[in-house]
């Protein structure tokens, strides 16, 4: 738009930029502590000060700051004039009258930005004699360490906290030089995203607890490009680990998806890869035996087997895993799957087909980064968003800042609900019909036909006002006649309308790609019947399938062998007569394709001491041990999806080439009967792997039976009563919880309450209480 | 000079409003009605009339700027949120003469097209405070505040706002804040207030010695209020003097009125025996004045040419008996204690001046310290992000070249001359 | 009606978003305070329960304003100004001798619950210099027989 000159260089910038954030754009480095790229101005370190010579005056150069300075063409800006240069050492100085030099034992060293600040800008000497403010500390929960005494009061953790990520239990206390931040009480931060004031934070005041359980200093860090594991979104993450251990993960930018955050999944689920019920050695049976040895017994089965072989690959498994063992079984005429429920399959078929097209489809809706959902100026989200996908709700809480009404429909607490202009309970059976009724109200709006259409007349006007409408599903609480109709509401909006799935695992697309249709039923109906003798499953959990995980461990009793490939204690894993313990994410390289189609490719961070393989490593050995010719990785790849190029770590991904699946889509109905459901309500820390992260895990819900007061009332259950949970694979007693973020006859439950119930997400349950 | 803000001012029982309309109370109200609003911006213009928050700037000048197509509603804000040392001549306006201020507020919102006021008292004058929600509910009994005012078609609410304390809330912006219910720091210069105040919407703020002069304006005309000043002064003004005289106390005098007529006329001098080390000439952020600045007229202009500030009119006097260190030391404790700690020059700096103003005036104090208190205030007063802090460092600097003497005394002998009481300041 | 009763009233009327609900936070914190002497964590609670904000919002303005406690006071609250004009008037010693004649150090209350000391910034009486405030009432100037008079009075009457 027009160009600034900094210390006689050029600097381009765009209408609206201010002096610092063009500089910084172009790589100039002005120092600064308020300002965020995320977070914008504020101008309260004063750090950031510039000499600025005016162009359309014969005024004289004055110092300004750079972070509130308009800039404007022909603007004559000097970083290093001897003015600008005191005023910094100025601020500086003065910062450090109350800092408490405490660097040597400050966890933020080495990669403190005060520090570097104060090296760059700051007077080699002290002066102030004075005593320095001092504060007490505040337990904030386990994930983030709080030291006040270093604050230097830029305001970016409130900043983060509340602007940003809409939190309210974090704020700033007091006034002069004795502002606080900190909460109302000590208590965990509520906040899904509180881990990231660790990297907000240009001091040490806000550390990662987690971290310094296990401290290293950061320059002995062992870091690669990675990519997060623990959901669908793909975040750039940089992973660190000493000593053949994990140690942390940290934010890498990218600008499209996570850009400057992680969520606390994200940041804090990595400790799963240091749980000590961990196995790091095969075992058989239970007990622990060689490598090498597991191997060859493995292979024995498999050669027994002959074709009565199956593969189950998983959503979390990587690209490379799965394409192998899908390799292996076509070699050995075996069959592969990829997900353990059918009707999670067929929902992700379901949305790949929306995604991407069959053959002869006309047009599609497009998807959107988390850069592009930010934009967004009307959403609605079908679910818990922030459960599934916890970064989605971030990037929708930039739209809700900008003005987008959002509008959520929600079986189960949708933390979103409290920015939506609408939310609406809907319990999962009426998902299906409701949606189809928002789509006729978006198509013919003077159809709402009773006040109780109001409120889905109001999100379908709002949406079709929209110039950037936006829709949101979770694919693992929605059916796949539910996510086509979600695809057909996107498209019946504006034509740059843009549509996203939250799916259910890192890899969940490549996974559905590599899947052939109607796989999952075939291969459990297989491993029923006995033509299964053999099965390996790589990174999936079907005995811990919450509706099929009763009828996956009757049937995985009949194989010869089950041989289970996981870095995690899943059940399955705990029930594998072979168990073959793989590479954690941050100790491999691989790919994921995450929910918009991008493949991602991760590099291995670091070794164990006794380094473990990678899936396709393992598959890769089997196949050396039964003397197969089996393709390498990128010629499985490129069988399985022609055109695919492996995405370089580090790089912003590439897309996934289209590859037309069959459109199956199973359209087997919710069952009916009896008064109550069953529904999966998640949070935010909510995932497999996530699930064996201890730190984390002390912030999860306490398990009860969540149910609507409305609904309570008309049962005549009160709040705390206990009640009996009977559903096909045992009965549990639970506290019931009354949340009005529960739709009615539907009882909101942990994914491991339904686990131990034996339903999934819409199916009957039976409730009784207990005198 | 006949009295005319102060002429009905009762403290111990000020006027109702019957009495209040017996003694020509709420007349202005009709002669502005009968106005066009830009019509009253025009007159207070020609008139002169600067904001007696501390400014100067001109009131009509900031009323015709705010602009007549600016966007709806806009609101009025009366400052009445003084906590300036020195300086109390607002509060003998509220507790004095409750009316007054609200007949101004309503003239005033009328020529600014205001459909709201707020009135923001400081909390420590809460009784004042209360004084004035009285005076509101009989003016809105009457129908002089609320919807269609004296058949004029014009609405006004007005709403008092009592505050918690705090002496930033008197920072426009800040305030502006905290009827928001937001944290009073300062904003950025940018939008102005008057673009986007309260709300998002157009905010006016004026003092409220401001804004009573305005009725008095309307109903006289604009010459005779200029003709009320001397010495090229316009208008009549509030003057405090306290600190060390014989009579601390408020004079309404015409503007210019010089330092020595106020502070040996009218506040009964210096005690016996004393004599005049200085003086500030309106509240604790103004630079201070020497015994030969006397006859400097107190006015805006002349003490900025003296190299000070009028601010808001309250002299505080100092006499020989006063150690200028520990002086110093009191005001900057005050503003370090006061700083709302939004930018660094202000919430870190100013405890810095305070620490090394108490070594020197225990004693501690060290040769280099003079050169540091110097280079300090040249940083802080020019980075920080709103007026606070160069407020604050105005007197230090002042005094650091007025007294220097003093300063070094305590260095060199490593005592206060002026006994041991003064040693931990004042 | 109580303050509090009256707030709760015009709150009642407010849609849940209006800013002005927000902006009652300070009249909140008041008549919290104006019925328990100070506000407690259940009385900040209180004010975020009646204003839409979060424990932690109320508690940033509580700590912001000198004339919210957030720690007992005694049933007075005597505002004794440290400000120049009184402390060049014999302020500084006034403040030692409420001290030692009430027995009680700043900040702290008398065992009888009657009384609290504060330092206060400028009260705007410097024309009575040296000048206190207690419960409205504008003190000054003030000297030890005046000073004596008021604690015995403050002291004495409950």
């Amino acid at each position: 738009m027009g160009t600034i000159r900094i210390d006689g260089r050029d600097i381009p910038f765009e209408e609206g930029d201010n002096v610092l954030k063009a500089a910084l754009a172009a790589g100039v480095k002005i120092p600064h502590f308020c300002y965020h790229h995320a977070l914008g101005s504020l101008g309260a370190c004063r750090l950031c000060a510039v000499e600025i010579t005016p162009k359309e005056t014969n005024k004289a150069p004055q110092v300004v700051m750079a972070c509130l300075e308009p800039a404007k063409d022909g603007l004559q800006v000097c970083v290093s004039a001897a003015a600008a240069r005191r005023a910094r050492e100025g601020v500086i100085e003065l910062l450090m009258t109350n800092h408490p030099h405490d660097c040597p034992v400050c966890d933020e060293g080495g990669e403190c930005h005060l520090q570097e600040m104060t090296v760059d800008c700051g007077p080699p000497y002290r002066r102030y004699r004075g005593r320095k403010r001092t504060f007490p500390n505040q337990y904030l929960g386990p994930l983030v360490h709080h030291e006040m005494n270093r604050c230097i009061t830029c305001y970016r953790c409130t900043r983060f906290y509340r602007d940003y990520a809409v939190g309210d239990d974090l704020g700033a206390m007091r006034l002069r030089n004795e502002v606080y931040f900190g909460r109302f009480q000590d208590g965990p931060l509520d906040s899904p995203f509180a881990g990231n004031l660790v990297e907000v934070c240009p001091t040490g005041v806000f550390t990662d607890a987690v971290f310094r359980q296990r401290f290293t200093r950061v320059w002995d860090l062992k870091t690669a490009p990675s990519i997060c594991p623990h959901c669908s979104v793909g975040c750039n993450t940089l992973p660190g680990a000493r000593d053949g251990t994990l140690r942390r993960v940290r934010n890498r930018h990218h600008p499209e998806i996570n850009r400057w955050f992680l969520c606390d999944r994200g940041r804090y689920g990595h400790q799963y890869s240091e749980h000590t019920a961990r196995s790091l050695l095969p075992r058989i049976a239970g007990a622990s035996i060689s490598y090498r040895n597991a191997l060859t017994s493995a292979a024995e089965h498999i050669k027994t087997a002959g074709d009565r072989l199956g593969g189950l690959g998983s959503a979390r498994e990587d690209l490379e895993g799965n394409a192998l063992l899908r390799a292996l079984m076509h070699k050995l005429d075996g069959a592969y799957a990829a997900f353990s429920d059918p009707a999670l399959e067929s929902a992700m078929a379901a949305a790949i087909v929306q995604r991407q097209g069959t053959a002869g489809a006309s047009s599609l809706a497009k998807l959107a980064s988390l850069a592009e959902m930010e934009q967004a100026d009307a959403a609605l989200i079908v679910g818990d968003l922030t459960g599934h996908a916890p970064m989605m709700d971030l990037a929708l809480r930039q739209a809700y800042r900008r003005g987008a009404p959002l509008a959520v429909l929600h079986s189960t607490p949708a933390p979103l609900a409290r920015f939506a202009v609408t939310a609406l309970t809907v319990s999962p059976r009426e998902m299906g019909a409701r949606l189809s009724r928002l789509s006729e109200l978006v198509a013919d709006p003077s159809a709402a036909s009773s006040t109780q259409e109001a409120a889905l007349a109001d999100i379908a006007a709002r949406l079709t006002a929209a110039r950037r409408p936006l829709v949101a599903g979770v694919v693992e609480t929605l059916a796949a006649p539910e996510i086509v109709a979600l695809a057909q509401l996107a498209m019946a909006l504006d034509p740059s309308a843009r549509l996203v799935y939250a799916l259910p695992g890192p890899n969940a697309y490549g996974a559905a790609l590599l899947a052939p249709a109607g796989s999952a039923t075939a291969v459990l109906e297989a491993v029923e019947a006995g033509r299964i003798q053999t099965l390996i499953v790589a990174g999936n959990d079907p005995l811990g399938d919450a509706r099929l995980g009763p009828r996956w461990r009757a049937a995985c009793q009949r194989l010869d062998a089950l041989i289970v490939l996981d870095c995690v204690a899943t059940a399955t894993a705990q029930a594998a007569d072979i168990l073959l313990p793989v590479a954690a994410w941050a100790e491999r390289g691989g790919t994921f394709v995450n929910y918009e189609g991008r493949a991602q490719g991760f590099a291995p961070v670091f070794q164990r001491p006794e380094p473990l393989p990678t899936t396709a490593d393992v598959i890769a050995d089997l196949a050396q041990a039964l003397d197969l010719a089996l393709p390498d990785v990128t010629a499985a790849l490129s069988d399985a999806i022609p055109g695919y190029q492996a995405p370089i770590p580090g790089t912003l991904g590439s897309p996934i080439p289209v590859s037309p699946l069959p459109a199956h889509i199973d359209v087997a109905t919710r069952p009916e009967s009896g008064p109550w459901q069953a529904a999966l309500t998640t949070w935010y820390g909510d995932d497999p792997l996530a699930s064996f992260a201890p730190a984390l895990m002390e912030l999860a819900p306490a398990p009860a039976a969540r149910i609507a007061p409305a609904a309570a009332s008309n049962a005549g259950i009160e709040d705390g009563a206990r009640v009996m949970l009977r559903g096909p694979a045992g009965a549990l007693a639970l506290s019931v919880q009354l949340d009005s973020g529960v739709a009615m006859d539907t009882i909101a439950l942990a994914r491991a309450t339904l686990v131990q119930l034996g339903v999934g997400h819409g199916d009957p349950l039976d409730l009784e209480q207990i005198p | 000079m006949e009295a005319v803000l102060t002429q009905h001012l009762d403290p111990a029982a000020p006027l109702g409003l019957e009495a209040y309309r017996g003694v020509g109370g709420y007349r202005s109200l009709a002669a502005a009605f009968d106005l066009k609003p830009e019509a009253i911006i025009k007159t207070v213009e020609a008139a002169n009339l600067r904001g007696r928050g501390g400014a100067g700037f001109s009131c009509g000048v900031k009323w015709r700027l705010r602009g007549v197509d600016a966007a709806k509603p806009r609101y009025l804000v009366c400052n009445l949120d003084e906590s300036e040392p020195g300086t109390f001549k607002d509060r003998h306006l509220l507790y004095g003469g409750p009316h007054q201020i609200i007949e101004a507020v309503i003239v005033a919102a009328y020529a600014l097209q205001s459909e709201r006021a707020f009135i923001f008292v400081r909390g420590e004058y809460a009784t004042g405070g209360n004084g004035l929600k009285r005076a509101l509910k009989e003016a809105e009994a009457a129908g002089l505040v609320g919807a269609n005012i004296g058949g004029s078609g014009f609405d006004l609410q007005i709403d008092v706002h009592l505050s918690a304390g705090r002496y930033i809330c008197g920072e426009g912006s800040a305030q502006i804040n905290a009827l928001e219910g937001r944290r009073p720091n300062p904003r950025h210069k940018i939008p102005r207030t008057s673009i986007k105040g309260l709300w998002g919407q157009p905010t006016t703020t004026n003092n409220v010695e401001t804004l009573v002069n305005v009725p008095h304006i309307l109903l006289n005309g604009a010459d005779w209020f200029r003709d009320l000043g001397i010495n090229g002064g316009c208008g009549s003004k509030l003057y405090g003097v306290s600190g060390k005289v014989q009579h601390p106390g408020l004079f309404e005098l015409p503007t210019g009125t010089t330092a020595r007529e106020l502070i040996f006329d009218h506040a009964g001098g210096l005690a016996e025996g004393r004599s005049l080390l200085g003086f500030l000439p309106g509240g604790a952020s103004t630079a201070f004045l020497l015994p030969e600045h006397l006859d400097v007229p107190m006015d805006f202009d002349p003490v900025a040419k003296a190299g000070s500030r009028l601010g808001t009119g309250g002299i505080i006097v100092l006499d020989d008996t006063t150690c200028p260190v520990a002086v110093a030391l009191n005001l900057m404790r005050f503003f370090a204690r006061e700083s709302c700690g939004f930018c660094t020059p202000c919430r870190d700096g100013l405890p810095y001046l305070a620490q090394i103003l108490a070594a020197i005036a225990a004693g501690e104090g060290q040769v280099e310290d003079l050169a540091l208190l110097e280079d300090l205030c040249e940083k802080i007063a020019p980075q920080s992000f709103c007026a606070f802090a160069p407020g604050a460092v105005m007197p230090l600097t002042s005094s650091l070249q007025c007294f220097r003497e003093h300063y070094a005394q305590h260095i060199a002998t490593g005592r206060c001359p002026f006994g041991k009481a003064n040693e931990g300041g004042l | 009606m109580s303050k509090l009763q009256e707030l709760e009233k015009h709150l009642a009327q407010l849609p849940p978003a209006h800013p002005e609900r927000r902006a009652a936070v300070v009249p909140a914190m008041q008549a919290l305070q104006t019925e328990r002497g100070y506000l407690d964590d259940a009385a900040v609670e209180e004010v975020a329960r009646l204003t839409g904000l979060s424990a932690t919002e109320v508690e940033e303005l509580a700590t912001f304003y000198s004339l919210i406690y957030r720690r007992p006071v005694g049933r007075h609250v005597l505002l004794v100004c440290d400000s120049l004009c009184c402390a060049m008037n014999g302020g500084k010693q006034l403040l030692t001798r409420v001290e030692q004649m009430s027995g009680v150090s700043l900040g702290e209350v008398t065992a009888d619950g009657a009384l609290s000391v504060l330092p206060s910034i400028c009260l705007g009486l410097c024309d009575r210099a040296p000048a206190a405030l207690v419960d409205g009432e504008a003190l000054g100037p003030l000297d030890e027989f005046a000073l004596a008079a008021l604690l015995q009075r403050l002291q004495g009457e409950d």
